[in-house]
């Protein structure tokens, strides 16, 4: 029965609300020091310590799979898997990546991406994906730690094996589906784009290229159902025209279907990248 | 004369052998739910390596909000449940002000969380705080289980808005009734998000296990609490509506029948939420405090006619089925510890005061009603009371105002000069707000320590 001051207790309330959050927000670092370490001292995980073994046998210097150190970031962790073969990178996982709240989406937006990016460059020399640069980041410090501990273990056995690491840089045909229609390079070629998630569903675009100029462009995948059957008539036709005559991804997106431009666009920029390279 | 003496020490030992005052457990309570608070905010720590930027603060702290709001609401929910500890140990006025406070507190807690939320989500998308409200809707089309949780979170709302203090005396008891139970609803709705795109719950499956287990053992105690022991003890006691009394002008006294009725272990000081199964007023129930010891085959509450519900009780026909949940309140006898008692009355608030004037063990003057009321004639129950005190030996003062409408002199000192040792009393208090305010007062000048006044409140 003493005396109740709602006032006073709803600013009590506030304040101490107010500065419990903000001390605790305070109190975290900016940069994460643990992530550091793990960067600095490369986990060895099982896979990885295979391959000094693997160094007796003659030719393949490190084959199987490797896993990178775990980087974590703002999001989550990300942690990268390379699968090597003769030296060289066939394949990039992540077997971590930041999830909950817009996570997933830019997840399922960035990865795809980094893993074909990495086959593709066969280092951890890629671009961010935008609007994903704390998931990118985690990624390429994962990633070289992995590439690290791969030429460690390949420097191990390289006395016995041929240097296959130097040999044949990327051949473009990395991560995405390119395959070509004739046998010298200048002929025409037809490279299909990685997939782009909209929020309507996947996108993704075909392109045939020839004497590198875009020839035809067409979208094998595109937002079904609903609403989006209209869209995706409407706007993939002039999508295509437009990307025909720019020959780049720098081209307007359709009004009202923004959504499905941009997905178009990106994957359209994956197409022209594994065209080019 | 020293038998006398002697006689009275020696009951007077005899009654305090059978006071075991029980201390409340809130205190207990409390701790721990600031325990929980700071383990819900460990698994944030736990989680969030660092925090790059303003966006990540702002982020951040829409999580914390978050985090601590979807605590708070399973225990919202639980204070509710009718559990007996809360409702017969720390006393059901108790909790509903918890449960009142916490609610508030919670509902500013989960607009905090929406706001920074998608204030970081516009910022990390490379808008502007302007963008916030298109950020929201295209977060609910596009993250899973969002729509479910703005309908949730549109309810609470309503459900707030409902309650705030001149909404609520201007819209029927039944009807804020009503919306209130919404919120059964809305805590279901907005649950999933917290599973599916809380950060803590995506990464960490024991934080995920243990958000269902606290939800999860909630709902339990909802279902049995609320839904199954009322029906339980309905069927085992099949109550009727024997007789209505009309006591004095505007108050009313229901006799109340069944079977077994001493199974229920009522205790004088105890209420139970009654429900008459009659034309309008079956769909709401209502708190009357017994105003009589309960008897193996009869109960007896007591009721002033200020709302449509307590007018309503004087039409009662003999033979009405009656539906009862509890007993509930904590003012009973476990709260003495002392052998004096002071029980001091305010108007209707006499009905358990009454009950516990009868029962409450003393020797001859260990115990003492004070009655205060606007006019002799409200003095409700005074014969019984009267004969009470005279079978007892126990003393009963009333005060009343004065024919010029003068209200009577209740401070520390006339407390004092009635009754020379009150500090060494328990103080049993029921009636309204401004009137157990004042007394609370003048007991406090003269001498009482607060932990020995026991006063019942339903006013928020």
């Amino acid at each position: 029965m003493k005396k109740s001051h709602p006032i006073r207790r709803v600013v009590l309330a506030t304040a101490a609300t107010v500065s419990g959050v903000v001390l605790l927000l305070s109190l975290k670092p900016a940069s994460d020091p643990g992530a550091q370490a793990a960067g600095a001292t490369p986990q060895q995980t099982a896979a990885a310590q295979e391959s000094p073994q693997g160094g007796a046998s003659a030719a393949g210097s490190a084959n199987g799979t490797i896993d990178g150190a775990v980087a974590q970031t703002q999001y989550g962790n990300v942690q990268v898997r390379l699968t090597v073969a003769n030296g060289k990178i066939t394949k990039a996982d992540a077997i971590q990546a930041p999830k909950g709240g817009t996570s997933d989406q830019k997840t399922a937006l960035s990865i795809p991406k980094l893993t074909q990016e990495t086959v593709a460059a066969q280092s951890a020399k890629i671009d961010s994906v935008s609007g994903a640069t704390y998931t990118s980041n985690g990624y390429k410090q994962s990633l070289q730690s992995a590439i690290d501990k791969m030429k460690a273990s390949a420097g191990t056995s390289q006395g016995s094996g041929s240097s296959q690491g130097s040999a044949s840089p990327s051949q473009g045909s990395g991560g995405g589906s390119g395959s070509g229609t004739g046998s010298g390079s200048a002929q025409a070629k037809t490279v299909t784009g990685s997939v782009a998630q909209t929020q309507y569903g996947p996108v993704q675009v075909r392109i045939t290229v020839s004497n590198g100029k875009i020839t035809k462009a067409d979208a094998v995948q595109a937002p079904k159902g609903g609403l989006s059957d209209q869209k995706t008539a409407m706007a993939v036709p002039k999508l295509n025209q437009e990307a025909v005559a720019a020959g780049s991804a720098k081209i307007d997106s359709v009004s009202g279907a923004t959504y499905t431009s941009s997905g178009y666009k990106q994957s359209l920029q994956s197409a022209l990248d594994q065209a080019g390279g | 004369m020293t038998t006398t003496l002697a006689g009275g020490r020696a009951a007077r030992r005899q009654t305090m052998r059978r006071i075991r005052p029980r201390r409340s457990p809130a205190t207990v309570l409390l701790l721990a739910v600031f325990a929980g608070a700071v383990g819900v905010l460990w698994l944030w720590w736990h989680n969030t390596p660092s925090i790059a930027d303003q966006n990540g603060k702002i982020l951040n702290a829409g999580r914390i909000t978050g985090l601590l709001a979807g605590y708070l609401m399973a225990l919202v929910v639980l204070q509710m449940a009718r559990v007996p500890a809360l409702e017969r140990r720390v006393g059901s006025d108790r909790v509903a002000r918890w449960h009142a406070m916490s609610g508030r507190y919670t509902l500013c807690l989960i607009v905090a969380h929406i706001f920074l939320t998608m204030w970081g989500y516009a910022l990390q998308a490379g808008k502007s705080l302007g963008d916030i409200v298109q950020q929201t809707i295209d977060s609910i089309n596009q993250l899973p289980d969002m729509g479910k949780a703005a309908i949730g979170t549109g309810l609470f709302v309503l459900i707030g808005l409902t309650s705030i203090g001149p909404v609520r005396r201007r819209i029927p008891y039944d009807t804020w009734y009503h919306v209130h139970l919404l919120t059964y609803a809305a805590v279901f709705l907005t649950f999933w998000h917290q599973i599916t795109t809380g950060n803590d719950f995506a990464v960490e499956p024991t934080a995920k296990t243990f958000w269902y287990a606290l939800y999860g053992s909630v709902t339990a105690l909802v279902i049995w609490y609320r839904i199954l022991t009322p029906i339980r003890l309905n069927m085992r006691h099949r109550m009727r509506v024997e007789a209505v009394i009309e006591e004095t002008p505007g108050i009313v006294s229901v006799l109340i029948g069944g079977r077994k009725l001493h199974r229920m272990g009522a205790e004088a000081g105890q209420f139970f939420r009654w429900r008459f199964l009659a034309p309008g007023m079956r769909f709401s129930s209502h708190p009357y405090s017994l105003s009589a010891a309960p008897r193996p085959d009869m109960l007896r509450i007591t009721v002033k006619a200020i709302g449509d519900h307590s007018a309503r009780l004087r039409e009662l026909t003999p033979g009405t089925k009656v539906w009862a949940e509890g007993p509930y309140g904590a003012m009973t006898a476990q709260r003495r510890s002392r052998g004096k008692v002071l029980l001091v009355a305010g108007g209707v608030g006499i009905t358990p005061m009454r009950a516990l004037f009868e029962t409450l063990p003393g020797a001859s003057g260990d115990i003492t009603l004070l009655y205060r009321a606007n006019t002799t004639q409200d003095l409700a129950l005074w014969d019984e009371l009267a004969a009470i005190a005279d079978d007892r030996g126990a003393r009963l003062m009333y005060a009343v105002n004065s024919p010029d409408g003068e209200r009577p002199d209740i401070s520390a000192d006339r407390l004092r000069q009635k009754l020379p040792d009150i500090e060494q009393h328990d103080v049993f208090m029921c009636g309204p707000a401004g009137f157990a305010q004042g007394v609370y007062e003048a007991l406090r000048g003269a001498g009482v320590p607060a932990r020995r006044i026991h006063h019942e409140s339903f006013e928020m």
